[in-house]
């Protein structure tokens, strides 16, 4: 009952938000649901800062990130005895400016993350509508795939494929775009398989409309939602990924900087410089936990019947 | 009718839900009282606070909802200032409840014989043995076919009428002094319906139970009650007995309640013949909360609240139509 | 039972082909592992002789039908690093593995459920605001990461524990909580919701009005309820979970089928990388075989069919 009448006050005032929708242009609209939860804000201004920092890495970065300098090696972060002001974040084994490291390794973090999940949503969408629309033979091999992909854990597959073509940023793009297709099909297949069943598509269909242009026009802006929603997150899972290959040496390979790899590089020297291997994770955990927050926001507003099982 | 000794008394209850859309006062200085082996029926539509009031008297209102104000006396003991564990042991005990959904009432995990002997167990401190012979027996008793069979099954094979049985025996099993029925028949087929009532009528007459029948539905009042009262917006609107409620209404909303007269099998709550709903908590009217819907109101109606008074021996109406009238004499 | 079981068994084929067929595709595609195979100064007739006999010359058809002619027989090929049969050194490295994804799931059920399920019923208490704050972080940070903090923290900072190796239960402790982490997060989550959702079901509030104590509601009639989806969600986990293990293992030089493969990848040994494959996807079946045979003993609704 009390469950009850919590709704009912929801309801109450979302019937007061779709009025002020009218009022009001979109930008603003969605700058109120998001200040309205604290998390969301927090996760938008972290991914906000980040791709910032990506962006303009050049301008932000105190020194060249590459720059090897015996003079200065395994210096401690500045505030540290023995730390130099000019180092905030303290240097690696080969002098390297820690800090410099991170702002650069933010870049193919992005890049990956963002270009992976976008292929990744490309056959996913492809696979999810052939086979929720069609259905049949097709659905049935399609979806025995999908089981395949979901009983091979996604980095193993990654390392097989990075064993067969070796290690570059553009396979490890294709790589983990491959690996993650199976979450998007999934989703769009069901979603396909209870739009296909109402009204408004099978009229178009009884008056002779084509197949495409139903799948353009009706399937896919009502599956945009969730696509947003699994893109934000799978970004997420796909930095930790690109993050666990760089660190293991088969993902990005210098001299391009990524997270994984200054984590790689400072596992060695953990007993004497702990900066090494400690700040790129919180560079990581900081990223992820934004993009995370901002999905679970999305999630929120996209999409009030989905609950966290993603 | 009966004229027993009050087994319940409810005073100036008010249960309030602090969320964090404002306080939403459900139940708003609700009184009224049930006597030994008597049925009292709360009519009203969905809104109007009748399921909190009977979720208060059971101590089941979960946070963010909270009794504010209000006693609530059963057999003289104040439930309102009762401690948890003394509640409990109340509680499926002296006190027994039935729920909307026989369907969904019952733990799908779980075997009716499991789920019904859990209350003897837990009140009459028996074996495990002991629990089952009753429990059949309690089956028995409530007109359920093969009731050895019934005990270890599970509720999904069980049919809703079926299921509303076993909540009933389940309520029953330990003899308790008051029964609340929160729209027992609601979801049940027409059939089914007359005779879960008959049932219920027929146990609580053996044991002198008491029933707080919480229903939306007039010809259940007909068939079960002695006495009623009509809920509006977390108010009592009116109090009478069952006789002169189909008699003699006062009140406009208890007019229109019986002018729609629902047809039996019809579950959604709606009401023909009073346009407009219940008003939402954050829109309660000023002055009296059904004046907006009501065909007679006044001017005096949508600035003051009217208060409860007794118009008749036994009957007391929410009106300011009475209050006038009053103040004529 | 055993009708749904076969059933189920029968549907693994179709899987594990196409398993075989898109490792093989890559394989393929790879190209020739002869020069790898033998030593830096072999001439181009050792490599062609080599490459024949090993039917490498065949078309891609004829070599995956023999392909999958030795796969039935468990013939994975030979590693040319150990130069014996690639399954066997795979299966001797298992054990080691499972030992640390059994212990990690121990911790992570152990954090998990009162986490989850407190959380639930003290819904936005402080601690519920903390446990999933937890979860979230647990879940947002890289479980590598984590296990050089601990070893940094633990091992080197305290030295409370080794470094890394296997053998005793201090070998044990930070990789299982390294690995444990990760799922316990994501477990809390999930039980936390289902917990959330059950609690507001009918038959709660019926418990509840029988006057059963707390602890029986909570644990008797919620709990159990909450699993159903928690037990099949944690199920297409150990996916998830034997894909930490491998790295986990590196971080702790754990001497299991992660370390193995991963060496394997570096340095293109084939025979290891397939037979290796091969073994976690038929894990990851029979893990979510058995999620289903529990799904079905915890609901009694279902009918094996």
């Amino acid at each position: 009952m009390s469950a009850n009448l919590q709704s009912h006050a929801a309801a109450e005032s979302d019937a007061g938000v779709i009025k002020s929708r009218k009022k009001t242009n979109a930008l603003s609209r969605w700058t109120k649901l998001l200040l309205k939860s604290k998390t969301g804000t927090v996760g938008f201004i972290i991914v906000l800062l980040v791709c910032l920092v990506a962006a303009f890495a050049n301008f932000l970065a105190p020194h060249d990130p590459a720059a090897i300098n015996p003079a200065k090696m395994l210096k401690p972060p500045s505030w540290l005895e023995g730390g130099e002001k000019a180092y905030l974040l303290g240097t690696d084994n080969l002098g390297r400016d820690i800090l410099s490291r991170i702002i650069y390794g933010s870049r193919v973090s992005l890049l990956v993350g963002v270009a992976s999940v976008i292929l990744a949503g490309i056959i996913g969408i492809i696979v999810g509508l052939a086979s929720g629309y069609y259905g049949g033979w097709l659905d049935s091999i399609l979806m025995r795939i999908v089981d395949s992909f979901l009983s091979i854990p996604n980095i193993l597959f990654a390392l097989v494929f990075l064993a067969v073509f070796g290690p570059s940023v553009p396979t490890l793009i294709i790589v983990l775009g491959v690996t993650n297709w199976v979450a998007y099909a999934r989703i769009v297949r069901g979603e396909t398989l209870s739009i296909k069943e109402r009204e408004f598509v099978r009229a178009a269909r009884s008056i002779g409309v084509r197949n495409v242009k139903i799948i353009s026009r009706h399937v896919l802006p009502n599956v945009i939602s969730s696509f947003i929603v699994i893109s934000t997150l799978s970004i997420a899972t796909t930095i930790i990924l690109e993050a666990s290959l760089s660190f293991l040496g088969l993902g990005v390979q210098p001299p391009t900087v990524s997270w994984g790899g200054i984590l790689s590089d400072g596992r060695d020297y953990l007993a004497t410089s702990w900066w090494l291997a400690t700040f790129p994770g919180v560079a990581i955990t900081i990223t992820v936990l934004g993009i995370i927050f901002l999905g679970d926001w999305l999630r929120d507003v996209l999409d009030p019947r989905s609950q966290s099982r993603s | 009718m009966k004229t027993g000794t009050a087994i319940l008394d409810v005073d100036d209850l008010h249960t309030y839900f602090r969320t964090e859309h404002g306080v939403i006062p459900s139940v708003n200085g609700v009184s009224f009282e049930v006597r030994e082996g008597e049925t009292l029926a709360i009519v009203g539509e969905s809104g109007s606070g009748k399921s909190v009031t009977s979720l208060s008297i059971m101590g089941l209102i979960d946070s963010p909802g909270k009794v504010e104000k209000g006693n609530i006396l059963f057999e003289g003991k104040n439930l309102t200032t009762l401690g948890k564990k003394d509640y409990r042991k109340l509680r499926g005990n002296e006190i027994a409840m039935i729920f909307q959904e026989p369907l969904s009432s019952l733990n799908p995990l779980f075997t009716i014989g499991n789920q019904l002997s859990e209350s003897i167990k837990l009140h009459q401190k028996v074996d495990k043995k002991t629990a089952r012979v009753k429990s059949i027996e309690m089956l028995r008793h409530v007109g359920i076919p093969r009731a050895e069979k019934v005990f270890s099954s599970f509720p999904h094979v069980l049919s809703g009428g079926m299921r509303q049985r076993v909540m009933i025996a389940m309520a029953l099993s330990c003899n308790p002094k008051l029964l609340i029925a929160d729209e027992p028949t609601t979801a049940l087929d027409v059939t089914i319906q007359a005779q879960i009532l008959e049932l219920m009528k027929k146990l609580a007459k053996e044991n002198s139970t008491a029933i707080l029948l919480i229903t939306h539905d007039l010809g259940v009042v007909a068939e079960m009650a002695d006495k009623v009262v009509v809920m509006y917006a977390g108010q009592v609107v009116e109090h009478t007995d069952v006789y002169t409620l189909f008699s003699n209404p006062k009140h406009p909303y208890t007019k229109g309640l019986l002018n729609s007269t629902p047809k039996f099998h019809e579950t959604e709550e709606v009401l023909a013949s009073i346009t407009g709903t219940v008003p939402t908590p954050s829109k309660m009217p000023k002055g009296c909360k059904f004046n907006p819907r009501c065909p007679f109101a006044t001017e005096v109606c949508t600035t003051q609240e009217p208060v409860l008074r007794e118009v008749a021996d036994g009957h007391k109406v929410r009106c300011w139509l009475y209050e006038e009238k009053e103040d004529a004499i | 039972m055993i009708k749904f079981l076969l059933k189920r068994v029968l549907e693994f084929i179709p899987v594990l082909l196409i398993i075989s067929f898109i490792v093989f595709s890559l394989v393929f595609v790879a190209g020739n592992p002869v020069a790898l195979m033998l030593p830096e100064d072999a001439s181009q007739e050792d490599i062609e002789r080599l490459t024949v006999a090993l039917g490498l010359d065949q078309p891609f058809i004829v070599q995956y039908g023999k392909y999958m002619l030795d796969l039935v027989q468990g013939d994975f090929g030979k590693s040319f690093r150990y130069n014996t049969d690639a399954l066997p050194l795979v299966l001797e490295r298992l054990p080691a593995t499972l030992e640390l994804a059994a212990a990690s799931m121990i911790i992570a059920i152990i954090i998990a459920i009162p986490l989850g399920v407190w959380s639930a019923t003290r819904k936005n208490s402080s601690l519920d605001l903390l446990a999933t704050g937890g979860a979230v972080i647990g879940k947002a940070m890289p479980n590598f990461w984590l296990g050089i903090m601990l070893i940094l923290l633990f091992s080197v900072t305290l030295g409370w524990f080794p470094v890394s190796g296997r053998g005793t239960i201090a070998h044990l402790i930070l990789p299982a909580i390294t690995l444990g982490t990760g799922v316990a997060a994501e477990m809390t989550r999930l039980i936390r919701s289902s917990m959330v959702e059950i609690l507001s079901q009918d038959y709660v509030r019926t418990a509840k009005s029988k006057g059963l104590r707390n602890f029986f509601v909570v644990y008797k009639h919620a709990f159990r309820n909450s699993l159903i989806p928690v037990v099949t969600i944690t199920a297409l986990q150990t996916s998830t979970l034997v894909g930490g293990a491998l790295i986990t293992e590196t971080v702790f030089s754990w001497p299991g089928l992660g370390q193995l493969l991963i060496q394997a990848v570096n340095t293109r040994d084939m025979a290891i990388v397939q037979a290796s494959v091969f073994t976690i996807a038929i894990l990851v079946i029979f893990m979510n075989l058995l999620a289903d045979v529990v799904y079905r003993i915890l609901d009694p609704r279902i009918k094996y069919s």
